[in-house]
């Protein structure tokens, strides 16, 4: 028998069973859809579709400024503007206070301004398609100038990193309580603030605050004859560390020396090349913002503003830079003197917020022993 | 095909194997490129006194060098209330951890010691964090009746360590002294320290004087007086209060004077037949010589440090712009283009930048400008602010701020040339058109 044959076959088989028996299988009903109409009348149709019709436009617009015949819409009761934040203003509160120097000219109180409003009680709600917009407030100025913005703290508040709120003892408490003074960190702005520009409103825009341009990678130096590095280092005013100059390693009492120190078990052997995985991009920005809080660039000078120097340093394993290591391994931009304050200012920024030590991985502890940081205060400079 | 497909990506991934390697390689970089700007804190205790006649001496020169720092705002002092650490020899070891604790990062020790009329003020800066003195340790001698001079100097020292700029304290501000109601103003020249200290009048206020300008050795102020009835030159002595006028020829009025850095040359406005415009004359010699010749006004002229160049202010474009020519005249060419009036230009110290005053919408403001126009920065905002003049290290203006109303006064403030740290200059009496000295010798 054909295949074709067979096929014809159990397929009429089947569809006469279905035909035969398929009553006894008997399937639901498909629910019916069921829409309540209300009838109406031939009047009430017409009233309908007389008012689809336009409505008439006179020929001329009536006056628009007839307040007189206008029912004033029920206006909730007129909100004040937030007159706390110049009625009662709060003093921009400096970390210290002034020094109290009699017969010398006391420094101008900073005018006070308004404090900023609250963001959590006036963030509007926003729709899903609109992009959620940081408020901008009035530029404060206050004394210190950083990359975010912070909020005059309380006026009995102490200055510090941490926010803390008062913990004071209970009168009558059975259970010993630890005082705690209220901390929070320095009134800040993220501009310099002019008497010109103070109060300025900025507008808000969706558009990102900062614009990051792609980083070019930085040249690899390229190997030189000793002479030649030594020309060019008094016109590119560099600075070197003996231990970075390029040294005449092909003479062969220097591949001697190195034979020696190496089979000594000498400061290679100490120091060995960096090995393991390498830090995370977010571990190597907990490191730059880490530096960033305490690279204080207010007492430079506008040369020295212009300078970038490259700072090496090491650490050690409980992340503690180790303040004789500092070095400077250039500079441009500047003059000497100018790449010397400069230096003065990264030095102490790394000696600062290193004093608890940095956060870093401590098994990777041979990826960050040495570290070159660059401090470019481009963004910093006066705008 | 296939196999050229597979030795591109065998390719692709041994060199994407060896960037990494290379990154792995050598030191952890990192950029940082975002600090913070905020007054930087020390600490100046009392300096020690050697002797016992120095003990009221060693605590008033340690709040004036205190009081200097702050002053600029770009210092913070650490109050003695605060200090773990006493300074009781000024040969003593420095307790670095004890300055680290109260985050004074720069310290200021000191002593003096008085002979007879001598005081003799010696101090030492250090570094604190980096647990190093800084090289500014001097010793200063003098009379008794100098001391803030030394205080002054001790500051000068210590800012110029920390900031990289020249200091400031050490100089003195040349101003009109104003008295009376608005209507009855009485003014004479006064000369003080930069902090409104050790104020001294060089007039007496029968005739109106304006527009004092110190000599780039601060020897000589030349001004402008109505004594004779119209205005004319005057040049004074600051040491021996004596004073002569400058002929500029009779019948002329002649105004705005300033001189030249060589200090023998003087440039001024001289307004003759209707039409005003600039001279320069030899101080020694009287000649004088034409710098400009339009029908319009010119005045207010500045030159740059080097002299090679004059600033000035001129209605010649229909409004009253500012101009830079040759300072032995010639072409000028437009520097402002900005909306509103500019006048009273003023040339830094540094040769970087000109201040000025400017006039839009019915505000004055303080304002500073590269010397080609560019990079405009308007500093202060007020009903009437006018007169900028520089200090010797071009970090600060000083400037008249005059309030409204009929009991309007005027006063001097200064501010930093970022805009900030916006304060008032402390004088007995109203004061306006303020001139800085150099630094004193």
């Amino acid at each position: 028998m054909q295949t074709g044959t067979r096929i014809s076959l159990a397929g009429h088989g089947l569809l006469m069973g279905w035909v035969v028996f398929g009553a006894w299988f008997p399937s639901e009903p498909l629910p019916s859809r069921v829409q309540q109409v209300a009838l109406i009348s031939a009047e009430q149709f017409e009233k309908l579709s007389q008012q689809r019709q336009a409505p008439h436009i006179a020929p001329e617009p009536a006056p628009l400024n007839e307040p007189a015949d206008v029912q004033p819409a029920p206006e909730p009761a007129p909100q004040p503007d937030p007159e706390p934040e110049t009625v009662q203003p709060e003093p921009v509160a400096p970390a210290a206070p002034d020094p109290q120097v009699t017969g010398i000219p006391e420094p101008q109180t900073e005018p006070d301004v308004p404090d900023s409003p609250p963001a959590a009680a006036e963030e509007p709600e926003i729709a899903a398609l609109v992009p959620q917009v940081r408020p901008e407030t009035a530029p404060r100025p206050v004394d210190r100038v950083a990359p975010e913005p912070v909020a005059p703290p309380e006026p009995d508040t102490r200055v510090d990193d941490i926010v803390q709120p008062e913990v004071a003892p209970e009168e009558g408490a059975e259970t010993e309580q630890d005082v705690q003074e209220a901390t929070a960190p320095e009134a800040a702005s993220d501009r310099i603030v002019t008497e010109e520009n103070e109060g300025e409103d900025i507008a808000a825009s969706a558009a990102p605050d900062v614009s990051v341009r792609p980083r070019t990678r930085p040249a690899r130096p390229q190997p030189q004859p000793a002479e030649a590095v030594e020309a060019a280092q008094p016109a590119e005013q560099v600075q070197r560390s003996e231990q970075e100059q390029p040294a005449a390693a092909d003479t062969p009492s220097a591949v001697e020396d190195a034979l020696a120190e190496a089979l000594a078990g000498g400061a290679d052997a100490e120091a060995p090349e960096p090995s393991g995985p390498p830090l995370t991009l977010g571990e190597k920005d907990a490191l730059r913002v880490a530096v960033s809080q305490c690279w204080n660039v207010g007492s430079l000078s506008t040369d020295a503003l212009n300078t970038t120097v490259v700072v090496s340093v090491s650490l050690a394993q409980d992340g503690k830079p180790d303040s004789g290591s500092i070095r400077m391994l250039s500079s441009t931009g500047g003059s000497a003197s100018a790449a010397q304050q400069a230096f003065g200012a990264a030095r102490r920024a790394i000696i600062r917020c290193g004093a608890k030590g940095f956060n870093l991985p401590p098994e990777k502890y041979s990826q960050w022993r040495d570290i070159e940081m660059t401090f470019n205060p481009e963004r910093m400079r006066i705008k | 095909m296939r196999k050229i497909l597979a030795a591109l990506l065998i390719g692709a991934s041994a060199l994407a194997g060896a960037g990494t390697a290379a990154a792995q390689t050598g030191p952890l970089r990192i950029e940082i490129d975002q600090g913070v700007i905020e007054p930087l804190p020390f600490a100046v205790p009392d300096f020690v006194p050697e002797t016992p006649a120095a003990a009221e001496h060693a605590a008033q020169i340690a709040r004036v060098v205190a009081a200097d720092l702050s002053g600029t705002g770009l210092f913070r002092e650490v109050p003695a209330s605060a200090h773990i650490s006493k300074v009781t020899g000024f040969d003593n070891a420095v307790k670095y951890a004890d300055w680290k604790a109260v985050n004074a990062q720069a310290l200021i020790t000191g002593a003096v010691s008085v002979t007879g009329n001598r005081l003799t003020v010696r101090f030492r800066g250090y570094d604190v964090f980096a647990e190093k003195e800084l090289e500014s340790a001097l010793q200063f001698t003098g009379t008794a009746g100098g001391w803030r001079r030394m205080a002054h100097k001790v500051a000068d020292a210590i800012y110029s360590e920390i900031t990289g700029e020249s200091g400031y304290f050490d100089s003195r501000v040349v101003y009109v002294s104003e008295s009376g109601p608005k209507n009855e103003r009485r003014k004479r020249l006064a000369i003080m320290d930069y902090d409104g200290a050790n104020v001294q009048y060089l007039t007496n206020s029968a005739a109106l004087v304006l527009a004092p300008r110190f000599s780039p050795t601060g020897d000589r102020v030349l001004y402008t007086s109505y004594e004779s009835g119209f205005p004319q030159i005057h040049v004074l002595d600051v040491g021996q209060v004596q004073r002569k006028i400058l002929s500029s020829g009779d019948g002329t009025m002649s105004f705005a004077p300033r001189f030249a850095p060589d200090g023998r040359t003087v440039v001024y406005s001289q307004t003759q037949g209707g039409n005003t415009d600039l001279y320069a004359m030899d101080i020694g010699s009287g000649q004088r010589n034409r710098l400009t010749s339009a029908p319009s006004i010119e005045t207010a002229p500045s030159f740059s440090p080097d002299g090679s160049q004059i600033v000035f202010e001129s209605d010649r474009s229909g409004s009253q712009q500012l101009y830079v020519m040759p300072a032995g005249g010639g072409e000028a060419r437009r520097i402002s283009f900005g909306k509103g009036r500019y006048g009273t230009p003023v040339w830094s110290p540094r040769g970087d930048m000109i201040a000025f005053t400017k006039q839009n919408k019915g505000r004055f403001h303080i304002g500073v400008m590269r010397t080609d126009g560019s990079e405009e920065r308007l500093l202060t905002a007020s009903f009437l602010d006018e007169g900028p003049t520089w200090a010797p290290n071009g970090r600060v203006i000083m400037f008249t701020r005059e309030s409204q109303g009929s009991t309007g006064r005027a006063m001097l403030y200064s501010v930093d040339i970022t805009g900030r740290n916006l304060k008032p200059v402390r004088t007995p009496d109203g004061a306006s058109d303020p001139a800085w000295s150099p630094l004193q010798r």
